[in-house]
C-alpha cells in the first residue's frame, strides 16, 4: 500500500480514537465536571499506575437502529476496558461511561465486560469495575437484559478465583446492581446510589416517597443493608481505598497476598494489654484498641466499618503478612452476635478463606442475641453461617479468647471443633455454658429455693460458679485452649503460630459445592 | 568703739566675700548658657508621642536582632523540613497501605513458588469439586 494510503488510515484512526477519548463529547464531559464527577478515563488514570493502561475494544460501537440510536453512536459505546497495573501489580478494569447514554448498559458493553472478565479469569489477575451508569439501555429492549446475564454468569464464575470489586461512583440501578452484588467487594463514592427499583417505580407502585440517596446512598448500604463494604467521601478516596484493599489481596485463589517488609517489631510486647480487659465483667471496651496494640501499626483496614456493629472484621497485617481479623466488639450491645453481625462475619470468613489470607478471631462474646425479633428472622440459619464458614474454611485459623465466650457462641466462634489450628485465651477469658447468673438458678433451684438464707444462697453459689469456671483453665484443662496467654505477649505469640502455620494445607472432601445456611 | 570698728571690718569682708562668690557663679552661668544658646522649645503630646514610638520601633528593632535566626537543618528551614519529612511518612504510609513494589517482601507478592508443598496443596484444594477435570 502506497504511503499516502497508509498516512489516511492513520489519520482515520486516529480521529476514531480522538472521538473514542471524548466519550460523549466535550460538551457531556463538562457537564459530567459540573456534577463534580470525573470521566471513565480520568478515574482510570487516577486507579491504574502511570502509563499502564492498555485498552481493548476502544472502537466498538452498537448497532442498533431503533428510537433515533443510529444517530448516537459512540466509540467504545460507553465503557472504557482494559489491562493496567496497580502499585506494579496487573488488573483487569472496566469503567461505565456517563458521559455516553448516561452510561447505559448495552449489548456491547456486556460483549466488552465479558471479554475482560475472560481474559482477566484466564490471566488470573483481579478484576475492578466502575460503576456510573443510569440502567439497561432501553431501547436495546430484552437483548440488554441478556446482556445483564452475561456479566453475572461470568461474575460468579470468577467468583472465589480472581478477587472482583467493584467501585459505585455514581447511580447504579435495576438490574445492574447484581453485578457489583456479586463481585468480592463493593466500594462506594459519596454521592452515588445503588437500588433496584428508583424513587420514581417506588411512589408508583406503594405511595412512598423517598429521594435516590434516602432509599440507596452509601450511608444506607454501609450502615443498614450492608451491601456495600467500604465508604469514601470522594471518587478519588474511593479509587485510593481500592488499591488500598488489593494490597491485602492476592492475585487469584492459588497464591498468596503479597508480603510487605516488615516494619514493626515482630517481638514487640504490649504492656498496655494487660490493663485492657475492665475489672468489672459487664464494663465494655473497644476491642479496635487491641486490634491496634497487636497487628502492625495503622494496618486495619476494616471492613463493613458501620454494619453491624457488634462485630469487627477487616484486613491488617502481622509482620507484614495480610492477615483477616474477626471480632466481637464488646463496646457495642456487649459484643453480643445478631443476625446481622453473623451475615458479617461468615462472609468475611469466606472472603479470607477464597484467598489464603489467614483468620484471627478474638471472643468476647455473651451469646447470641435473645428476643423474639431475632428467632422469627432467622438467627439459627444466620448463626449457622458462621460455623459453617469456620467449618468450611482451610486457611489458618488462631482463636484468641479475650473475656467472655458463653455457649453457642463460643463454639461458633472459632472453636477448637471448628478446625480452628491454634486457641489462645487471655487469664481474663471466661469460657462457660452460660453466665453465672442463669446457671446458678438452673443448677441449685432447689438448693436455693430451700435456704433459710436464699439470696445469699444464691450470692454464695454464683460466686462459686464464677470461681470454678470464669477462667480460661478448665477449657485449658480439657485441651480446647492449647495456651493461657498473657495479654502483652499475644502480638509475638501470633506471629510465631503464623510463621508455623503458613505453609497449611488443608483439604475438603470432594464435592460439587456445600450448602452454605442462608 | 575699737571693737565696733574690728566688728564692722569682719562683717563688710565675709559679706563681701558671699557677694563675690554669688558674682563668681552668676559669672560662670552666663558662660555656659553663652555656650548652649538654643532655648528649649515647647513639646506637644502628638510629638511627644511619636518621638516615643520612635524610640520603641528602634529598641525593638535592636530588640529583635537578639533573637536566634530561624534553625535549619542542611541550611533548609526546619518547619519546611518538618513539613517534607510528615509529607514522606505519609506518602510511605500509603505506599505501604497499597503494598507497592518498594514496600514488598517477595516479587511478585507471592512465595508460593517456593513451597511445593503449598503448591501442589493448593491444587488438590481447588480441584476438590471439578473431579471430572
Amino acid at each position: 500500500m502506497s504511503e499516502t494510503g497508509t498516512s489516511q488510515q492513520l489519520q482515520a484512526l486516529r480521529e476514531l480514537r480522538r472521538r473514542a477519548v471524548l466519550g460523549g463529547g466535550e460538551k457531556r464531559i463538562e457537564q459530567q465536571h459540573a456534577r463534580g464527577k470525573l470521566t471513565a478515563r480520568e478515574r482510570l488514570a487516577l486507579l491504574l499506575d502511570e502509563g499502564s493502561f492498555q485498552e481493548l475494544g476502544a472502537l466498538a460501537t452498537h448497532n442498533v437502529a431503533d428510537f433515533g440510536l443510529e444517530q448516537q453512536r459512540f466509540p467504545g459505546d460507553g465503557i472504557v476496558t482494559g489491562f493496567g497495573k496497580i502499585s506494579g501489580r496487573r488488573v483487569a478494569v472496566f469503567a461505565q461511561d456517563f458521559t455516553v447514554l448516561g452510561g447505559s448498559f448495552s449489548e456491547v458493553q456486556s460483549r466488552k465486560i465479558c471479554r475482560i472478565q475472560e481474559l482477566a479469569l484466564e490471566s488470573g489477575i483481579p478484576l475492578i469495575g466502575l460503576n456510573d451508569s443510569g440502567g439497561a439501555r432501553i431501547q436495546e429492549g430484552v437483548r440488554s437484559l441478556a446482556a445483564y446475564g452475561e456479566v453475572f454468569v461470568r461474575n460468579v464464575m470468577a467468583s472465589g478465583l480472581i478477587p472482583q470489586i467493584s467501585v459505585i461512583l455514581g447511580p447504579c440501578a435495576g438490574g445492574a446492581v447484581y453485578s457489583p452484588a456479586l463481585m468480592d467487594f463493593i466500594v462506594m463514592a459519596g454521592g452515588s446510589s445503588m437500588f433496584l427499583t428508583g424513587p420514581d417505580v417506588i411512589e408508583a407502585v406503594t405511595g412512598e416517597k423517598v429521594s435516590g440517596q434516602e432509599l440507596g446512598g452509601p450511608p444506607v448500604h454501609m450502615a443498614r443493608s450492608g451491601v456495600a463494604h467500604l465508604e469514601a467521601a470522594t471518587e478519588a478516596a474511593a479509587l485510593q481505598l481500592v488499591k488500598h484493599l488489593l494490597g491485602y489481596l492476592p492475585q487469584n485463589n492459588n497464591e498468596d497476598p503479597p508480603q510487605i517488609t516488615p516494619y514493626d517489631l515482630a517481638d514487640r510486647m504490649e504492656p498496655a494489654l494487660d490493663s485492657l480487659i475492665p475489672a468489672s465483667e459487664n464494663e465494655p471496651y473497644d476491642m479496635r484498641d487491641a486490634i491496634d496494640l497487636i497487628f502492625d501499626r495503622g494496618s486495619l483496614l476494616e471492613i463493613h466499618p458501620d454494619y453491624a456493629p457488634n462485630a469487627v472484621v477487616g484486613f491488617a497485617r502481622l509482620d507484614g503478612y495480610s492477615v483477616g481479623i474477626v471480632a466481637n466488639q464488646p463496646a457495642y450491645m456487649a459484643g453480643a452476635l445478631d443476625i446481622d453481625a453473623s451475615d458479617k462475619i461468615s462472609r468475611f470468613i469466606r472472603t479470607c478463606d477464597a484467598y489464603n489470607v489467614p483468620v484471627i478471631t478474638f471472643i468476647d462474646c455473651p451469646g447470641f442475641l435473645p428476643g423474639t425479633d431475632q428467632e422469627y428472622r432467622g438467627v439459627i440459619r444466620h448463626g449457622a453461617k458462621i460455623i459453617y464458614a469456620y467449618c468450611e474454611a482451610t486457611v489458618p485459623k488462631i482463636s484468641i479468647v479475650t473475656r467472655k465466650a458463653m455457649g453457642g457462641a463460643y463454639v461458633a466462634m472459632s472453636s477448637k471443633q471448628m478446625r480452628t489450628d491454634l486457641a489462645f485465651a487471655w487469664p481474663t477469658g471466661q469460657i462457660a455454658v452460660m453466665g453465672a447468673e442463669p446457671a446458678v438458678r438452673v443448677l441449685y433451684r432447689d438448693e436455693v429455693k430451700n435456704a433459710a438464707d436464699p439470696a445469699a444462697k444464691e450470692r454464695e453459689l454464683i460466686a462459686y460458679y464464677r470461681e470454678k469456671f470464669f477462667n480460661p483453665y478448665r477449657a485449658a484443662d480439657v485441651g480446647q485452649i492449647d495456651e493461657v496467654i498473657e495479654p502483652r505477649e499475644t502480638r509475638p505469640r501470633l506471629i510465631r503460630a503464623l510463621e508455623v502455620l503458613r505453609t497449611k494445607v488443608q483439604q475438603n472432601p470432594p464435592k460439587k459445592h456445600g450448602l452454605i445456611p442462608s | 568703739m575699737e571693737n565696733l570698728g574690728w566688728g564692722l571690718q569682719m562683717t563688710v569682708l565675709g559679706m563681701g566675700l558671699v557677694f563675690a562668690l554669688l558674682a563668681l557663679l552668676w559669672g560662670l552661668l552666663t558662660l555656659v548658657l553663652k555656650f548652649d544658646p538654643a532655648p528649649a522649645e515647647p513639646v506637644s503630646p502628638q510629638a511627644a508621642t511619636r518621638e516615643a514610638e520612635h524610640i520603641a520601633a528602634k529598641a525593638g528593632a535592636a530588640v529583635g536582632a537578639q533573637v536566634p535566626l530561624v534553625p535549619t537543618v542542611n541550611g533548609m528551614d526546619a518547619d519546611l523540613v518538618a513539613a517534607i519529612t510528615v509529607a514522606v511518612l505519609t506518602h510511605k504510609a500509603v505506599r505501604r497501605g497499597e503494598a507497592a513494589p518498594a514496600m514488598r517482601s517477595y516479587w511478585p507478592g507471592s512465595l508460593l513458588y517456593a513451597s511445593r508443598w503449598v503448591a501442589s496443596g493448593r491444587a488438590r484444594q481447588n480441584r476438590s469439586w471439578h473431579r471430572g477435570r
